[in-house]
């Protein structure tokens, strides 16, 4: 039998009961709309936290001396030669630093803090939320302004301004205190106040007179794309032999680990709902086919082959879940990109958000593969919920049909 | 966080360096006539003041009173310093904190507990902290000299009293000094002795204040026997500490200011 007369079978019997397939596809059309706007905020907050973990001073690629992690301080610590910086494509990378970063005790008249006190060139910052930040009063003019630049809680904490001195006390290579005056250039407002009480900027040449040693503590690569990142960590090990080379995914574990997560939250959200709307199509289908006994039977007796029949109930199946996909999928990219595309306001729940490691302000993020995904599995799952139906009519006997 | 942070190194004098007395006519700028001598500068005076307790060695007993809106704790403690580098501080009263000490080599600080038997080295992240529950901190018994290194010294005012010439300095650190002061105040007598000394902060807000309560002849010596610590803002806060009784220019053994002897107990 022709698959152009078992299709105009199957939506003409689909329009025979259109109060059933609009109430079917509405039910089609309001998961996957649901699917996609949820992908695209899981989504959303999965790129947030890893942007966030990267941007929060680490990059794709750092180059650490060996035991840094394990004990911060600035004998872990190695020498660039001067004019050195990374031999890779411009297209690969989009930007790279070297720091020195340090913990520190912080003193203003009132108050003590504990502090990472981190050399920067202001000029190569744009890679890290350095490059971002809201700042009040000035930034950080080059790499030898020994000025400094705080957070706003920070001063808020220590009750300090613009302009004033802060005493920063930390320890030089010889294992001796320095400690010197710095005033304050400005205040940098960050997204959350963990990284405003955590970083205080100064200069790397004036950190690097402070402590009396040409030295930096670490080299932050931010690749134009994470799809490099093994090659030039490979390139980059072969290089700095002696020191550590490690991605972000070793040097923010947790989100790296959430990261990963996310992917399978997505699938697992995905079969939850569209577990739920199957059941709806099986039951509707056998519905339908139970309705037709008498038809099946009739078409069974002047020569329908039962793989025909199949092919008929699947086909019906199969095109109101390719029409409810279809609108589902545009209402949910509408729903997520315009209605939602200034982003959720998350900032009444700023600490816990913060504490996930994301920002105040949720945008959704509709990738084209999950969409591909979700349209591809809401077909697979269309003909997997036809074939009991189908197997039902098959089974029907033309005889007995034909006697009811 | 603990009251206490003092960075200013202003305090040196005090525990470690506590003999801001001078007694022999022949240090220059001292006297009472005020007729024949050479205009005194601030740099003279503290330069006098620093100068001397140099190189000399005091044993002292002392009372420390430390005072809170609901509580006051007293204890005693002995003290040997050698010029402005060296010196070991011990508790022997009251029981449960006898046998604490501190010890300073230079700008190096050891703590011991006799309790956990423990010595500790102390790192730079704690010297800010409170030195034993008190109004110093660590850093207040450690910093020495820096006073003429890291300060712009002017004599701001001059007044009689009690046939002494009391002088007022002013002293505002250089940009870079690691000093969080917006400046301080000395007030000295013209034998030396520390009549007060006043922190401000950097709008120029009197923050706390080391005064002299009582001034008195000790070990030969004219020198404060009473001073107090205090934060203006909380005035139920302070710590006093008494001198009780006090040697200087004694000979005191090398082994006085070793870790070893931290740990021993003896002297």
């Amino acid at each position: 039998m022709p698959l152009k007369l078992l299709t105009a079978l199957s939506v003409r019997n689909l329009f025979r009961h259109r109060r059933r397939t609009i109430m079917l596809l509405l039910a089609i059309t309001v998961a996957v709309a649901g699917v996609v706007v949820t992908n695209g905020l899981i989504r959303g907050m999965q790129f947030d936290m890893r942007e966030a973990a990267v941007a929060n001073l680490t990059g794709h690629l750092k180059v650490l001396a060996p035991g840094y992690l394990d004990d911060p301080n600035i004998e872990k610590s190695f020498e660039l030669a001067p004019g050195w910086q990374p031999d890779l494509p411009a297209e690969e990378m989009e930007g790279w630093a070297a720091r020195i970063r340090i913990p520190a005790v912080i003193m203003s008249e009132r108050e003590t803090r504990g502090v990472q006190f981190v050399g920067v060139d202001p000029a190569r910052e744009d890679i890290s939320f350095l490059g971002d930040v809201a700042i009040t009063g000035e930034g950080l003019t080059d790499g030898n302004d020994r000025r400094v630049l705080i957070g706003v809680e920070l001063a808020r904490q220590l009750e300090t301004d613009v302009g004033r001195r802060l005493v920063l006390i930390t320890q030089g290579l010889d294992g001796r205190n320095r400690e010197a005056g710095f005033r304050i250039a400005g205040l940098y407002d960050a997204e959350g106040t963990a990284l405003e009480k955590q970083f205080v900027f100064t200069g790397v040449g004036a950190l690097q007179n402070m402590v009396e040693a040409p030295v930096v503590t670490e080299v932050s690569i931010k690749l134009a794309d994470e799809l490099y990142e093994q090659e030039v960590k490979q390139q980059l090990t072969g290089f700095f032999s002696a020191q550590d080379v490690m991605d972000w995914q070793e040097l923010e574990p947790q989100a790296a680990a959430m990261f990963v997560y996310v992917d399978s939250a997505i699938l697992i959200w995905f079969f939850v709902i569209m577990g739920a709307l199957i059941f709806g199509l099986v039951n509707t289908l056998i519905t339908a086919v139970m309705e037709r006994i008498r038809e099946f039977g009739m078409l069974r007796a002047v020569g329908m082959k039962s793989g025909a029949v199949i092919v008929q109930v699947v086909l019906e199946s199969t095109i109101i879940m390719l029409v409810g996909v279809f609108v589902g999928v545009l209402v949910g990219w509408v729903l997520a990109t315009q209605w939602l595309g200034d982003g959720i306001d998350l900032s009444q729940w700023a600490q816990g958000v913060e504490m996930a490691g994301m920002r105040s302000v949720l945008t959704p993020y509709v990738l084209v593969g999950d969409i591909v995904l979700v349209t591809v599995l809401s077909l697979v799952f269309g003909v997997l919920a036809a074939l009991y139906p189908a197997w039902r009519a098959v089974k029907i006997k033309p005889l007995e049909a034909l006697r009811r | 966080m603990s009251p206490c942070m003092s960075p200013g190194r202003a305090t040196f004098c005090l525990l470690i360096c506590l003999l801001p007395a001078a007694v022999s006519a022949d240090l220059p700028g001292t006297g009472t006539d005020g007729s024949d001598r050479a205009p005194v500068t601030a740099e003279d005076l503290v330069a006098g003041a620093l100068d001397l307790v140099r190189g000399r060695t005091s044993y002292t007993e002392l009372t420390m009173i430390i005072h809170r809106p609901d509580w006051e704790r007293t204890s005693a403690l002995v003290s040997w310093t050698r010029g402005r580098e060296d010196a070991l501080i011990r508790f022997t009263a009251p029981a449960r904190d006898a046998g604490n000490a501190t010890l300073k080599q230079g700008d190096k600080m050891w703590t011991y507990t006799p309790k956990l038997n423990r010595t500790i080295r102390l790192p730079y992240s704690l010297m800010s902290q409170s030195w034993a529950g008190s109004d110093f901190s660590y850093n207040d018994l450690s910093r020495t000299d820096d006073l003429l290194r890291h300060y712009d010294l002017t004599i701001t005012g001059e007044r009689e009293e009690d046939g002494h010439r009391i002088y007022t300095i002013e002293a505002i650190p250089h940009d870079e000094a690691p000093v969080v002061w917006g400046k301080e105040e000395w007030v000295l007598r013209d034998d030396y002795v520390l009549i007060s000394q006043n922190f401000f902060d950097q709008s120029m807000e009197l923050l706390k204040r080391l005064e002299t309560l009582e001034i008195g002849e000790l070990g030969g010596r004219v020198m404060p026997l009473r001073m107090r610590m205090s934060k203006l803002d909380e005035p139920e806060n302070y710590t006093e500490v008494v001198y009780d009784s006090a040697e200087f220019d004694i000979d005191i053994e090398d082994r006085t200011f070793t870790v070893f002897s931290l740990q021993s107990g003896g002297r």
